[in-house]
């Protein structure tokens, strides 16, 4: 070996360079020139040969497969530049995700560097990003058009601090009103909020952005407050210039309420009643709200709620269990069971089926993972599907705990029982571990987050605990910082339309909620009533925000989120069926419902099926999602309202509404204001009912006239809505 | 919709604008210097030898003077010459397809290079700097990808970068450097009589070559190149007339070794082909794949005999015993099977009758298998775990585990005495042990370093 190897024109620009570590530096490229992105190499399958993990949540195996695949075949560390990885991205040779680095470009040089210097890895304790932290943490713009920097910091667990904005990954949630671009620049579209969500090397951060009307001539006029939802909603909404719409009538408030608490309109005879009620109205109101509580269709129409959340359904249960498990859930809705308890009876279940309703729980999904996946979803409004293959790109889970909360699941054991369709739930003592697909090794159980608010680190469980019990305290847990948010945020929606956080079983950083105070007030307020879901329910039914009108005004019209006016609702599949039952006097008979059954009633998605009720967006109950019920009203459902049988022959019956009130003698007036009511539960205008009774009285047979009207009126968007 | 009008308008202009001053510039239209990164920046990705878009490939001047399914891509000075025609947007698809058309400046450069005849200037030699007169100047080691000791165990020859390095054997001193053209060489195996060694190997993405030299001259007699892509797990019939390598186009190739013609294409894996051996008569070879097949071939007539063994990960490495048609194989899943090439009797579907035996589980993809000749044989395994296992291939026992490698080993060599193994792999090291203890003899790297300045 000569001594006198010593060259200089090496081409080499490293030796002067900062010392580049993989985790610190490259890994943080590949995420943003795209190599790790879903359609190229982060593919399941990775792209010709070549695979990294998704979004680059496993550096680690990143780096071997960068560094190690094929015996080393991607880099060169005896000629930097010829390495594969940098002529690839480069399109020095042939490559399929086409040019992603320019070779003049500091990534090039980065990259370069890091093989000139051999390849480090880093150290996991030092090179790991601690927290990311964005500058401005919140930005307010006075009009559309404004422009604002972002400026993205991560902080190292070694202290270190740097300047990412130009790797992190920005996007917003609403990009027509707000949007960013790739230098970080965000830019007011139109008044209203948005969120940019920002994600750096596993870690994610959101800056809320707020662009303000800048019309000049705002003035807050300010409206009753019923409770802190008003207050709340209104701080808001004051800073946003935004004038909520006013209390709707109370006509409109008794069709609405009936409908959201019992899922059936009020009859013509209560509609009637309680506008005429001299009570003053607020009073007036509560009141009803409260009887409507007390009603059985209430329980109907919760049970029917709870029925699809846990697939009640013969199908997996058969017909002796599906009943009970109704019975179970419907009495739990009428004693207002303590949602904590609620839950608790069904995780712990243990013994016969048909001893222990509650146990059917297990039996819809029976598998642990589906079982885990159904009760985050469920109870916590966190979605761990994605997890079972990798991290979770959008959120901190990881591939590790999805498996460790379904070790919580998998000692439970099913057998038949001594009657047919009954089982037996039962604890198994040995070959319950659940193993990590990737190493295969026994995965113990351990919570994803403590159960404090103080600290959201996860916690393992001691050996030898009952695990179920373990998950059960953990999850009732007031600490807990999902559970009863996510409770507090699906029953909000279900009056409002729209969760604070929507999708509402979707609960992530990455989908912050509209209005956080109102949430953190609503969970409060559930917590501090021991979790009492009718209390909850009628503080949520009791304020302004529910009871406002629909109609906008100039401030408030774009409004989608902010909840200054209430949104029409299409009537739930078997609320439209009920309210069709009160129209026209008919109620359609299925052999396998008892006689005088409403629908909200019925015991699974098998009553009646294929038909009306499939077709208006009833879940089959094939899932936990909130998503599987269809509210939409698009050109099939709008064809059968128009030609369909079942509206037609209901309103031709000859035992039908108007064939009883022909029968009767009623007189025209009369009738009218009876069809008004059943249908639209309020009178007729004087304008209504002068054409109204233009129309009865415009020829022959007036029973065919007014069973016109009757079906002008069930197709009319004040019937098919609740509004 | 005027706002966004607006904004085209005035993008236009700002790219116009931009490149005004590269216009000024006037010199002499070159394919390689102006026309080849265009080239190769908007058009390479769907039109290259794996893809072949519209059967057009122009990673090449010849492939691309050749043209597509459509015709030649160019005439010289003909303005109407397809590329153009496709560019400029008067044939559709625009192309570059899914991407914004070229700027004017480009599409102007095509046409002034066609215009002025389409001549191809890509200089001989590009940039190669490397020859046998000035090998290769390592700052760091490389990592090496194939050991084999000469059948006299006289010297051990090492794959670097750009050439094969002969060492005496006990690791005491370079004895040549054997300089070539391939970046990467993935085997190494030497002729039964010596005389010649045979590297296998490439550089990636770019093309493939079995190279072939005298050992006593320390010339190179025949290099091949084939593919576009490095070529894998190079082997050598005993009579030293037929050689095989594995190929990224899922191919095994058979050659002749002192012409390198082409004698067989097999096409029978779905996958990269990485590693082949042949059997103790040289009449039948086994292949390994990514396709986690080991697939059994008659050599004469490249024709399918059966898979050896259908497996659950890919397959990267395989070693034959010597003197029997008994193989190991080992890949993903970590674990050495070893196979018979015979069947001990008549096939069922997915029977198992030909495993001999599974070695135990690794501790991390198995890259490299060898098997030792000399009084006591032995199988050594190794791969991303930085330590090579040795094991008696009678028992399956463990007989010693080789330490003190800090990465992956992608290379084995058991030198024919069966008393020495040769190891290397990432770090660029090369190590050799007693082949029944273990105990390291020599750590050294096989290249000269630069000494820095500092």
């Amino acid at each position: 070996m000569k001594s006198a190897l010593i060259f200089l024109a090496l081409g080499l620009t490293a030796q002067a360079a900062e010392p580049v570590t993989f985790l610190r530096d490259v890994a943080p490229i590949l995420n943003k020139v795209g190599c790790t992105s879903g359609p190229c190499h982060g593919a399941a399958k990775g792209k010709n040969g070549f695979k990294l993990s998704l979004r680059g949540y496993d550096p680690e195996f990143d780096y071997q497969a960068l560094l190690y695949d094929l015996s080393g075949r991607r880099f060169n560390r005896s000629d930097p530049a010829r390495s594969l990885m940098l002529a690839k991205p480069t399109q020095q040779v042939a490559h399929g995700g086409g040019l992603r680095i320019e070779p003049s470009s500091k990534y090039y040089q980065t990259i370069f560097n890091w093989i000139a210097q051999g390849v480090p890895y880093g150290d996991p304790a030092k090179d790991k990003i601690a927290s990311i932290a964005m500058e401005p943490a919140t930005i307010e713009m006075d009009k559309p058009g404004t422009e604002t920097q972002i400026k993205v910091v991560a902080h190292y667990l070694d202290g270190a601090v740097r300047d990412v904005t130009k790797e992190a990954v920005i996007a917003s949630n609403i990009p027509d009103t707000a949007d960013v671009n790739t230098d970080a620049v965000v830019k007011g579209i139109r008044t209203g909020e948005a969120t940019m969500l920002v994600r750096y090397e596993g870690k994610f951060g959101t800056v809320p952005v707020t662009v303000l009307n800048p019309q000049p001539g705002f003035a807050w006029k300010p409206l009753p407050q019923n409770n802190y939802i008003d207050q709340l909603i209104d701080a808001k909404l004051k800073r946003l210039k935004i004038q909520p719409s006013p209390a709707i009538d109370d006509a409109g408030f008794l069709r609405r309420v009936s409908e959201d608490l019992t899922g059936q309109l009020p009859t013509p005879a209560e509609a009637k009643a309680f506008v005429a009620d001299p009570t003053p109205s607020k009073l007036k109101r509560a009141k009803m709200i409260d009887t409507l509580l007390a009603r059985k269709s209430y329980v109907d129409h919760f049970a029917l709620k709870w029925g699809d959340l846990l697939q009640n359904n013969r199908k997996f249960l058969g017909d002796k269990a599906a009943w009970e498990f109704r019975e179970w859930i419907r009495d739990s809705v009428a004693t207002n069971k303590h949602y904590d308890r609620f839950v608790r009876e069904m995780l712990e279940s243990r013994g016969s089926t048909n001893d222990n309703p509650a146990a059917n729980y297990f039996r819809v999904t029976r598998d642990p993972k589906p079982t885990m996946e159904k009760t985050t979803q469920l109870f916590l409004g966190v979605r761990m599907v994605c997890t079972q293959c990798h991290d979770h790109p959008f959120e901190r889970w990881t591939q590790n705990q999805y498996y460790e909360m379904t070790s919580f699941f998998s000692g439970v054991g099913l057998r038949p029982g001594f009657e047919s369709g009954e089982e037996i739930l039962f604890d198994k003592r040995d070959d319950f571990d659940v193993r990590h697909p990737k190493d295969d090794r026994v995965m113990k159980p351990k919570f994803l987050v403590a159960a404090t608010t103080a600290s959201l680190a996860p916690v393992a469980l001691p050996d030898g605990s009952d695990r179920r019990k373990a998950f059960a305290d953990w999850i009732t847990s007031k600490e807990n910082p999902f559970f009863a948010k996510s409770m507090a945020n699906r029953m909000w929606s279900y009056f409002m339309g729209k969760g604070i956080i929507d999708p509402v079983d979707d609960i992530r950083a990455s989908n912050p909620p509209s209005n956080e105070a109102l949430l953190d007030a609503l969970t409060k307020d559930f917590k501090d009533h021991d979790y009492d879901l009718k209390s909850l329910i009628r503080t949520i039914v009791n304020s302004r925000a529910y009871q406002a009108e629909i109609t906008t005004n100039e401030w408030n019209e774009t409004d989608t989120v902010n909840f200054s006016h209430q949104t029409p609702r299409r009537l739930n599949a078997e609320q439209l069926m009920d309210a069709l039952t009160q129209a026209t006097g008919v109620r359609p008979d299925f052999p396998e419902a008892p006689a005088e059954s409403t629908a909200e009633a019925y015991v699974d998605p098998h009553v009646g099926r294929d038909g009306f009720l499939d077709l208006f967006g009833r879940p089959a109950r094939d899932s936990a999602c909130e998503c599987e019920r269809k509210t939409d009203l698009a050109l099939p459902q709008a064809l059968n309202l128009v030609n369909g049988k079942t509206i037609s022959d209901a309103i031709a019956d000859p035992t039908g509404r108007i064939a009883k009130a022909s029968i009767a003698g009623v007189s025209d007036r009369a009738l009218l204001e009876e069809l008004y009511l059943s249908t639209l539960s309020r009178q007729p205008t004087a304008v209504e009912l002068d054409k109204g009774m233009t129309y009865l009285r415009g020829g022959e047979s007036r029973a065919t006239r007014a069973q016109d009207l009757l079906w002008a009126l069930v197709n009319s968007k004040a019937f098919l809505y609740n509004r | 919709m005027h706002r966004l009008l607006g904004t085209a308008i005035l993008s236009t202009i700002a790219i116009a604008t931009q490149f005004v001053p590269l216009l000024a510039a006037v010199e002499t239209p070159s394919y390689y210097r102006d026309v080849r990164p265009i080239l190769q920046r908007n058009c390479q990705g769907c039109h290259q030898p794996s893809l072949k878009s519209s059967g057009l490939d122009v990673t090449t001047f010849a492939d691309f003077a050749k043209g597509g399914r459509r015709g030649p891509a160019f005439m010289a000075s003909d303005a109407a010459s397809l590329v153009l025609k496709y560019v400029k947007g008067e044939l559709q698809p625009v192309m570059p397809m899914g991407a914004p058309p070229l700027p004017k400046d480009q599409i102007d450069s095509i046409a002034a290079w066609i215009a002025a005849g389409a001549k191809d200037d890509t200089p001989a030699e590009a940039v190669d700097t490397i020859s046998a007169a000035h090998p290769p100047i390592y700052s760091q080691p490389p990592v090496i990808g194939a050991l084999a000791f000469s059948p006299d165990g006289q010297t051990l020859a090492v794959a670097g970068y750009r050439e094969i390095l002969i060492h005496k054997a006990d690791g005491s001193g370079l004895v040549k450097r054997l300089v070539g053209q391939s970046e990467r060489l993935n085997s190494l195996a030497f002729s039964a009589d010596g005389k010649q060694l045979i590297a296998a190997g490439g550089s990636p993405a770019r093309f493939g070559e079995i190279q072939v030299w005298d050992t006593a001259a320390g010339t190179l007699k025949k290099s091949t190149t084939l593919t576009n892509d490095t070529v894998f797990g190079g082997s050598i019939t005993p009579d030293g007339k037929t050689i095989a390598v594995g190929a990224t186009d899922n191919s095994v190739r058979i050659l002749e070794t002192a012409t390198g013609k082409e004698l067989q294409k097999i096409g029978n894996h779905e996958n990269w082909v990485l590693c082949t051996v042949f059997g103790v008569d040289g009449k039948r070879l086994v292949s390994v794949s990514k396709d986690r097949a080991a697939k059994l071939s008659d050599v004469a007539s490249g024709g399918f005999l059966e898979n050896v063994n259908l497996l659950r990960g890919e397959l990267s490495a395989i070693a034959r015993k010597p003197g029997k048609d008994l193989v190991v194989v080992g890949g993903e899943e970590r674990v050495p099977y070893i196979y018979m090439m015979d069947r001990p009797k008549v096939m069922k579907i997915a029977d198992d009758t030909t495993l001999v035996r599974k070695l135990p589980r690794q501790d991390g993809n198995i890259a490299a298998l060898a098997w030792s000749g000399g009084a006591k044989e032995k199988i050594a395994v190794a791969g991303l775990a930085p330590q090579v296992n040795i094991y008696d291939p009678e028992t399956g026992t463990m007989v010693a585990a080789c330490t003190g490698h800090t990465a992956g080993i992608y290379a084995l060599a058991f030198n024919p005495a069966g008393d020495r193994l040769a190891t290397a792999g990432f770090d660029g090291h090369v190590r050799i042990y007693s082949a029944d203890t273990c105990q390291l003899q020599k750590d050294f790297i096989p290249v000269p370093l630069l000494v820095s300045r500092q």
